[in-house]
């Protein structure tokens, strides 16, 4: 096995900048550390690992952060990300103070980890969430959904679905043109998969949600796709870990043919007819799920609906945590366009 | 042992083209890229890292979950030292004494070779300062909004020195803080007092925080929430493991009260394995306290021969802490492991210029082999009355809000407890106010300058921390965290208390 693991180990360092490959490594061996073989997870150990940051009403590079509690019995926090007012930083009553313009597109945003690891308030996450503000001048709303495995299917939807009915209520968050507020929804990894069940119940209930924007979102089934075997350990992910994941996050027996994990599988709603929102869906060619995504995006396409695929062949997992890399850019760039068409 | 030479030692990167910086250095030599991810590693340690990594994780598979139940670890933002420690895990040299399983919520001394990290240590030099204007948003209730406003403007109208302004909005606010309920309408109305004794100068007695009704009032914020049980717990622990093969240990109390953190100590020497050290603990208090410091030693003297413990004690009155003098201590150099414990108490140093560079030399003097020091995480020691009106009530709305639940006589005189602190931050000025709380960063700044070496406090203490909280502090909204080799505890995402460690070297 030492063999394969040495060329795997070069492989992965060869496609991502020096800083990448350690940042991403440092997280699979942490993750590795705390997954045990039991399905139970080393809680304590992984918030003490976890790198997080304070919010912080102060405007850094034009964009301030305040905490917001969206729901007390299952103490959901949210952090919610803004364009620095012109002027004094904001005080203390102003935080709340209505959006500019005729169209201010609000970003719900679910953070990744597999619906077990990672909070709004990780480092990697509160970064991501600010450059999305400065990107589309918009607020971005960051959700710290319940995880894995202490909370099961559907926790993280049911908060998502929480979260986006608070979004959707703020009077201090609707557009001047239609007193509406415009929400898009967010996500990566576990995060994409939560907009996308949280968009069909958004449909199902009447919100309109004008955009899904999914990176790198994690979907599987019982199949192991080719992408998956050809990849295997091979870019920072193995099938194992995500088996795993999949076990701590669906409720106890269920296999990964359940609609939270296959969304176009044998179990799943269609979702011809329905006005779904328009989807931006970013895959990595070197994910090890990417044919699930790919499925995912097809899916989509097949049900009628409007979806832009955005596939970078070298990129890795985590490419849009660091701002070194080529895809970094063009996703971003993406992002604003798909965001900013609605304001046009 | 650090490397001189910047150049990197990429592999061929693919991707990164040359438009995009790749690793770009700043000052201190760490990655800028991964610093504002959590991270702090010098680009010329990059290579070095990245090949360790590549070391564990050819050893390791995916069943190494074990390992973090055998390991602790140190200050995850120092990625190399955190690296090196995994490494020589799977190395043991030397015999590691598993912490006992099975009293997982009481305090264990645990062995002496991870009292220290190998491997490099953080600079704490130079942190980008983080302010701790975090927002906790009450309820969008437009009174509750309008209340805020107010004692802000009223604040603001003081700090210009309008006195018949600040008149008129002290008592609006004291009438919107009575159509107010909860945590809100406490705060406000402490903070509304503290305005009114400003405006009107009738200052709050000067003794606050020195009397003995003040001691009280502090047992029974000790009873009604886990901010003082943290403070002790996580100093102890820290404590515990700088003494963990001493034979003969010294603890010097800054601020003895009531001797609240002492018996859990005590008992953990008893149960130590190989058995307890000899402990004398030397017990500072005030000149003004009601309450004798010997009293309490007695008493502590008592458990400590219930459980086997060896106990000495000796107490020191003063008339303040910059008073104490090397001497009085009587250290038993050569002989003797000593420990300085100071809980929310180096802040009112602060008041008194000099003061607390007398007491830091007087520390210093004496080599400690661990000093532990926990604060209040808020900067209430700004220049401007208007900042630091602002800053505190924020931090108060957070500790009240933390608060609430059914009435109790704890929490009541918890409430009173905190609210004499208001009192005195808002309404005195000069020596009198002597709520004078800074940052974790601040205090950082102030110990590293004044030559002293942070200890990383481990996930063990942090574990435990988070464990004891879950059952004793009942409410979800309690959140331990770490930072760089500090823990926090905060109430909902807000962090409130902040424990760190320090020593200064005996070769130096």
């Amino acid at each position: 096995m030492a063999g394969s693991d040495q060329v795997n180990l070069i492989e992965s360092k060869t496609v991502v900048p020096l800083n990448t490959w350690v940042l991403i490594s440092n997280f699979k061996l942490a993750y590795n550390l705390l997954r045990r073989p039991d399905g139970t997870f080393n809680r304590h150990l992984a918030e003490f690992l976890d790198r997080k940051v304070p919010a912080n009403a102060n405007p850094v590079n034009g964009v301030f952060s305040f905490d917001v509690i969206m729901d007390r019995q299952t103490n959901l926090l949210s952090r919610v990300y803004r364009p620095a007012y012109a002027g004094d930083p904001p005080s203390f009553t102003d935080l709340q103070k209505p959006v500019d313009g005729e169209v201010a597109p609000v970003i719900v945003f679910f953070h990744g980890g597999s619906f077990v690891h990672s909070s709004a308030n990780s480092a990697i996450y509160d970064t991501l969430c600010r450059r999305l503000v400065g990107l589309c001048g918009s607020v971005v709303v960051s959700v710290n959904y319940r995880r894995a495995p202490e909370n099961r299917y559907p926790c993280a939807y049911d908060d998502g679905w929480t979260a986006l009915n608070w979004v959707n209520s703020r009077s201090w968050l609707k557009s001047k043109k239609d007193s509406k507020v415009h929400i898009f929804l967010a996500g990566d990894s576990s995060g994409g998969n939560i907009a996308h069940n949280v968009a069909v119940r958004a449909v199902e209930s009447g919100i309109d949600v004008l955009g899904n924007i999914l990176l790198n979102p994690m979907f599987g089934g019982t199949e192991r796709t080719e992408s998956e075997t050809r990849l295997d350990g091979k870019y920072f992910v193995t099938v194992r870990d995500r088996d795993w994941y999949w076990r701590a996050f669906l409720p106890e027996g269920e296999d990964r043919e359940h609609p939270a994990c296959s969304p176009f599988g044998p179990r799943s709603k269609s979702l011809e007819g329905l006005s779904f929102p328009k989807s931006l869906v970013v895959v990595a060619g070197l994910d090890l799920i990417q044919d699930w995504q790919l499925k995912y995006a097809d899916g989509l396409k097949k049900a009628g609906q409007e979806v832009k695929l955005l596939y970078l062949e070298q990129a890795t997992i985590g490419f849009y945590l660091l701002p070194n890399n080529n895809h970094f850019h063009t996703v971003m760039e993406e992002i604003a366009a798909f965001v900013n068409a609605e304001c046009q | 042992m650090k490397r001189e030479h910047s150049h990197r030692e990429t592999s061929a990167v693919k991707t990164g083209s040359s438009s995009m910086t790749a690793n770009k250095e700043e000052a201190g030599g760490f990655d800028e890229l991964l610093v504002v991810l959590g991270y702090k590693v010098r680009s010329s340690d990059m290579a070095d890292v990245a090949n360790k990594l590549e070391q564990l994780e050819m050893v390791l598979d995916d069943g190494i979950s074990h390992l973090s139940d055998d390991t602790v670890h140190y200050n995850p933002s120092d990625l190399s030292g955190w690296v090196d420690t995994l490494l020589s895990d799977l190395n043991p040299t030397c015999d590691q004494v598993k912490p006992d399983q099975d009293s997982e919520y009481e305090l264990s001394a645990i062995p002496g070779s991870a009292a220290y990290p190998r491997g490099k240590r953080t600079r704490t030099g130079s942190d980008s300062p983080t302010t701790t204007r975090s927002m906790v948003v009450l309820d969008s209730q437009e009174t509750g909004v309008r209340l805020v406003h107010a004692l802000l403007a009223c604040a603001e109208a003081v700090q210009q020195n309008n006195l018949k302004l600040a008149d008129v909005l002290v008592k609006h606010v004291g009438l919107l803080a009575s159509s107010q309920a909860g945590a809100m309408r406490k705060v406000a109305t402490y903070f509304a007092e503290g305005l009114a004794r400003r405006i009107y100068r009738i200052y709050p007695r000067d003794d606050v925080g020195l009397s003995s009704f003040s001691d009280t009032l502090q047992i029974h914020f000790y009873e009604s929430c886990p901010y003082l049980k943290f403070a002790h717990f996580t100093a102890n622990q820290a404590i515990l493991e700088a003494f963990a093969t001493a034979e003969k240990v010294h603890v010097i109390d800054l601020g003895l009260n009531q001797g609240l953190q002492w018996p859990a100590l005590i008992q953990a020497l008893a149960l130590r394995p190989g058995g307890p050290p000899d402990f004398r603990l030397t017990g500072i208090g005030s000149s003004l306290t009601g309450q004798s410091v010997q009293e309490v030693g007695w008493k502590l003297g008592q458990l400590a021969n219930v459980v086997g413990v060896n106990f000495e004690f000796k107490s020191i009155v003063l008339n303040s802490l910059s008073d104490l003098k090397p001497e009085m201590l009587e250290i038993r150099t050569g002989s003797e492991s000593v420990a300085v414990n100071s809980v929310f108490e180096l802040h009112r140093l602060l008041a008194h210029p000099g003061s607390i560079d007398n007491i830091l030399l007087t520390i210093k003097s004496i080599k400690p082999d661990i000093i532990t020091v926990v604060e209040q995480e808020a900067n209430h020691n700004g220049a401007v009355f208007l900042d630091r009106f602002t800053e505190s009530l924020h931090y108060y709305s957070s500790l009240f809000d933390s608060l609430e639940g059914p009435p109790s006589q704890d929490r009541v005189m918890s409430e009173l407890y905190l609210g004499r602190q208001i009192l005195n931050l808002v309404a005195c000025e000069g020596e009198d106010r002597v709520e004078r709380h800074e940052t974790l960063v601040q205090w950082r700044n102030r110990f590293s300058m004044g030559g002293f070496k942070p200890v990383n406090i481990g996930s063990y203490a942090y574990k435990q921390a988070s464990m004891l909280l879950a059952l004793y502090a009942g409410a979800d909204g309690y959140k331990v965290e770490e930072n760089e080799g500090c823990l926090l505890l905060g109430w909902q995402t807000r962090p409130l208390i902040a424990t760190s460690a320090w020593r200064f070297n005996r070769v130096e």
